[in-house]
């Protein structure tokens, strides 16, 4: 299947053309397609997430066909990381994003001279893995050890709230979630302190299943996505429901002009979005200025 | 201002060090924590709540947060109604 790949800018000047309450409301009190109550969602994403944690990248790689590895292998290639960054992944929990970023610095660290000053550099390199699930960060842990970067002081495992952020103002140079901002209640907060933390000059990079249009190919999607997919979370992981829930929740999300209107709403400039295999999945990308 | 407390927080087996100090914060307040190393928890002191330390990761989400009292037991309940008046 061919990679392809559509860029839209989108000028500084947004006319938003929905009601972004009656959206963010929808999304807030939404559970896939059943409605819950807001007070609700959080504690039943948290279930979901305690159910697949310890078959999440088993999941990933069949529901994907491994395709997931080049999109986030994508989406740090556009953060473009450098040694001694502070960086964020929320939602990070088994540490795909955050591993990837760590290898690119080591290679790069590889490939440089052997520089006093570059050692320093490296050694302030912090990457802050946050997931608000502490089964999910647990894995995580685990994989960096069998990665080799269990000893790495550069990774950092907190657990902690998307929408209310532990880190200061103004303090991350680079800000990523990957598969995670359809999972949260309230996507402006998220936004929001996304913003907030990171530093003048920082991006904001987000990752995310969302929607086809490609006729035919659309159709293929919905099959697969509904019919296959629970099946084989049922077959692999004995959980049909989470798995239908994954599937309900992309649907549910907004579309990929609509969240990047959101994204600008929060006060971020130069908003893009670059959809990948023609809008199965969208990186969404913001610069604080 | 709490400098000396800085030097409180201690590698906790996994890497936990001071120089966290300068980017964690609070997510409640949005200010400073403090190591404390008798209860192994980082302490918001700008609105008396303490945060766990769980097998080396620290728990900065809201809802763990415990209202630090003398006599009382600590309750979640109570950070959690701080939290969604702050997210007023």
């Amino acid at each position: 299947m061919a990679l392809r790949m559509a860029t839209r800018r989108l000028g500084s000047k947004l006319l938003p053309r929905f009601s972004s309450t009656s959206v963010l409301h929808s999304h807030a009190t939404s559970f896939g397609f059943k409605e819950i109550p807001e007070e609700e969602k959080s504690r039943m994403v948290g279930n979901v997430f305690s159910n697949v944690a310890s078959n999440y990248d088993l999941m990933n790689d069949l529901m994907s066909a491994g395709l997931h590895r080049l999109w986030k292998d994508r989406l740090v290639s556009k953060l473009n990381p450098f040694p001694g960054m502070k960086h964020l992944d929320v939602a990070g929990g088994t540490g795909d994003v955050a591993f990837r970023i760590l290898e690119t610095l080591n290679s790069v660290k590889s490939r440089a001279t052997q520089d006093v000053l570059d050692d320093n550099l490296h050694e302030e390199t912090q990457i802050f893995v946050c997931d608000i699930n502490p089964k999910m960060l647990n894995v995580g842990q685990k994989r960096a050890l069998e990665r080799g970067l269990g000893e790495d002081k550069s990774l950092i495992w907190v657990e902690g709230d998307a929408e209310a952020l532990n880190y200061k103002d103004n303090s991350m140079d680079g800000y990523t979630i990957a598969f995670g901002i359809r999972n949260v209640t309230h996507i402006e907060k998220v936004l929001a302190e996304a913003y907030r933390v990171l530093k003048r000059g920082g991006r904001f990079l987000c990752l995310e299943l969302s929607h086809v249009e490609v006729p035919v190919f659309k159709e293929l999607y919905d099959y697969y996505s509904f019919s296959i997919i629970p099946a084989v979370g049922e077959a692999v992981a004995g959980d049909r429901d989470s798995y239908r829930y994954l599937v309900e929740s992309i649907r549910r999300f907004p579309s990929q002009e609509t969240f990047a209107s959101m994204i600008a709403a929060a006060g971020f400039q130069k908003v893009e979005y670059e959809n990948l295999v023609g809008g199965v999945v969208a990186i969404h990308s913001g610069l604080k200025i | 201002m709490v400098r000396a407390s800085l030097m409180l927080l201690k590698d906790a087996g996994r890497g936990f060090c001071k120089s966290l100090s300068q980017i964690l914060v609070c997510p409640l307040s949005k200010q400073p924590l403090r190591y404390s190393e008798e209860t192994n928890s980082l302490i918001s002191d700008a609105i008396g709540v303490s945060f766990p330390i769980k097998d080396g990761i620290p728990c900065l989400v809201p809802m763990d947060g415990k209202i630090i009292e003398a006599d009382d037991m600590p309750k979640a309940d109570d950070a959690a109604d701080l939290s969604s008046k702050n997210n007023q």
